[in-house]
């Protein structure tokens, strides 16, 4: 417990970790803020200003042409019932066309800008595992710490507790913040909630916790693992790049399954839809027929993180005891 | 050795052992160090570059897992049982190591908080090193000096019986060199065990009461510096050395003949010489006390080491 109190302490004391704490609030505001104002409602100003696009357009040359052509063969621009006199009408912009503006829909926002406030959290709280642990280890402190505390172990469980705390009350708060504004949005949009979906959301936001927790727990054993944080950014990088590019030569169209966005995103939406070649139907003509579509459930997404991140757990344990401490 | 005399060893290595495997082969860093530092005073623990000194300072401390041997702190078997001893060891290993982010004050509070202790203690240590005002400067604003008050101040948080120092004089100032000496004594009288790990053979030959010399990872030798140092000798000149010689041996000392001079080594106080050579008739234009010093001692022991000759050795730290 008084190394758990000393390690939230230097936690809260890293100028780097307090910056990346900051992103992990700023960043799914502008999400959210971003939403809002892509879903915000058609003033009387966007009207004129679509009125006044329109009129543009409509004087344009080829508007004419066009209308002509159509004249001389409305069911070509029509369809067979098409006439002469309604060419003009079809074909010329009107307003509407530059309207077009999405509305809040709650259900949509858990599975893009929710999902990915998600995501982009846990990349931050890797960061902040990251930079924890790497700061000590460049800076050589870590040598000091064991110095007072020689149970390599306890040390190594204090700084791990430590960072996924942090990223459980950070996911947690964050993620509030984010639906609790999401639902006062849709409450001044006056926009009526479906039964059932803010238990949807929650169970979602849960998950979305655990995933956040967790990646700052990988970002911390990793580093732990390399004594460096330059060595786990680029591994990051790596798997990120070179990996998905590895998985996708080596199991071609069935690929998708084994994607990390793939899995996380299974997990944390509690079920991921995904294309994949193998599973399309031909007809005999050799047409696709029905969708190629495959479902990855959530214990599929997440067992596979789980894996992920046991296995950095175990080798940084097994490092952290075993390795000379330079 | 006997119960009684093992019992009041703080640190004792028996057939201590360490290699490195690499892409180079093995090497052997520390081979086979036999080293005994007795409770109280401050012991001199030296060798060149590359003896073996830091790693096995890093052995004792828990850093480092030897590849063979024993080690104990206080009778305590380490690393098994390094835990319950640890508290009563202050260590400074190689150079100072802190968040340079963070002030003197909570890299030290951090350290403190580990071992239970607060910012009392925390402010003792600074004022006790002498950077009370400059305590909530961040590290990175510190000159070298100032990181090694820093790093011996962290090692005043457990209330040490034993501190390990290694090179603890690093990179300071004339004034800043002595008040650590003066620290350091201070601390040996106090009845903390001190291992000063240096290069700086007159530190050790100041303020150290006994030493052991390490080269390629062995024992050389070890003892009271005193004893270390050997026997006083005397250069002479007199104006007939043959008779002088024949005179001086004939009551058993050990004359060497230098072209006109003789060096005679003796524990005898040098006016026996002056007696015995006058009851000789023989007189005396010179003589001058010659007494071996720590770097003689030392140069010589470890002749074999910077030349490189040592076969089972490649290179320590």
């Amino acid at each position: 417990m008084r190394l758990l109190l000393v390690e939230l302490t230097r936690l809260r004391w890293r100028r780097s970790v307090v910056v990346l704490l900051l992103g992990c609030l700023v960043v799914p505001l502008v999400l959210l803020i971003g939403y809002g104002w892509s879903t915000r409602p058609i003033s009387d100003s966007d009207i004129r200003q679509a009125k006044d696009l329109a009129a543009q357009d409509a004087s344009q040359p080829w508007v004419t042409d066009e209308i002509e052509r159509c004249g001389s063969d409305p069911e070509q621009y029509l369809g067979p019932d098409g006439v002469a006199a309604d060419c003009a009408t079809a074909i010329t912009p009107t307003y509407e066309n530059y309207l077009y503006r999405g509305v809040v829909d709650l259900g949509s926002v858990r599975e893009e800008v929710g999902a990915a406030a998600i995501t982009i959290l846990t990349g931050l709280m890797m960061l902040v595992g990251t930079t924890f642990a790497g700061h000590d280890w460049n800076t050589g402190s870590m040598s000091n710490q064991f110095l007072f505390e020689p149970r390599r172990l306890r040390v190594w469980a204090a700084k791990g507790l430590a960072v996924t705390m942090a990223g459980a009350v950070v996911g947690t708060v964050v993620l509030a913040l984010f639906w609790g504004g999401a639902a006062l949005l849709a409450s001044s949009r006056e926009v009526t909630t479906p039964p059932g979906l803010w238990g949807t959301i929650v169970a979602t936001q849960a998950r979305g916790v655990l995933a956040i927790a967790a990646g700052g727990l990988l970002g911390y054993a990793l580093t732990m693992l390399f004594r460096s944080t330059v060595a786990t950014l680029s591994l990051m990088f790596g798997v990120a790049i070179a990996g998905s590019l590895l998985i996708v030569a080596v199991l071609g169209e069935g690929a998708t399954r084994w994607l990390l966005p793939t899995n996380f995103l299974a997990f944390v939406l509690g079920g991921f839809s995904y294309y994949d070649g193998s599973a399309c139907s031909y007809s005999p003509d050799g047409m696709v027929s029905g969708n190629c579509e495959r479902t990855l459930d959530m214990a599929g997404g997440g067992l596979v993180l789980a894996v992920i991140v046991v296995a950095a757990t175990g080798l940084s344990l097994w490092s952290t005891r075993r390795r000379d401490v330079p | 050795m006997a119960d009684t005399a093992r019992s009041d060893l703080v640190i004792e290595t028996t057939g201590l052992r360490k290699e490195f495997t690499g892409r180079r082969g093995t090497r052997v860093a520390v081979a086979d160090l036999d080293l005994a530092v007795p409770r109280g005073g401050v012991h001199g623990f030296l060798g060149p570059n590359g003896s073996g000194k830091t790693t096995t300072i890093r052995m004792l401390l828990g850093l480092a897992t030897p590849t063979a041997g024993a080690m104990s702190l206080f009778g305590t078997p380490v690393p098994e049982r390094l835990p319950d001893v640890i508290g009563r060891v202050g260590a400074v290993v190689e150079s100072p190591k802190f968040s340079p982010t963070f002030t003197a004050r909570q890299n030290l509070l951090l350290l403190a908080r580990s071992v239970g202790a607060g910012r009392t203690v925390v402010d003792t240590a600074l004022a006790r090193v002498g950077l009370a005002e400059r305590a909530d400067d961040r590290y990175k604003s510190y000159s070298l000096g100032m990181k090694q008050r820093l790093a011996i101040a962290a090692t005043l948080l457990k209330s040490p019986d034993l501190l390990i120092l290694d090179e603890p004089t690093n990179g300071l100032d004339p004034a800043g060199i002595r008040e650590i000496r003066v620290l350091i004594r201070d601390l040996g009288d106090a009845g903390v065990t001190v291992l000063l790990s240096s290069h700086i053979l007159a530190e050790v030959q100041q303020v150290c009461t006994s030493a052991t010399i390490i080269g390629n990872g062995r024992m050389l030798t070890s003892g009271n510096v005193e004893d270390l140092l050997g026997s006083t000798s005397y250069r002479l000149h007199v104006s007939d050395p043959v008779a002088a010689a024949a005179a001086l041996e004939a009551v058993g000392m050990t004359v060497r003949r230098d072209g006109g001079s003789l060096d005679v080594v003796t524990d005898a106080p040098g006016d026996r010489i002056t007696r015995v050579l006058a009851d000789a008739g023989l007189y005396l234009s010179e003589l001058t006390p010659v007494r071996a010093d720590l770097e003689t001692v030392f140069l010589e022991l470890t002749a074999d080491d910077r030349m490189g000759v040592t076969p089972t050795s490649q290179e320590g730290r």
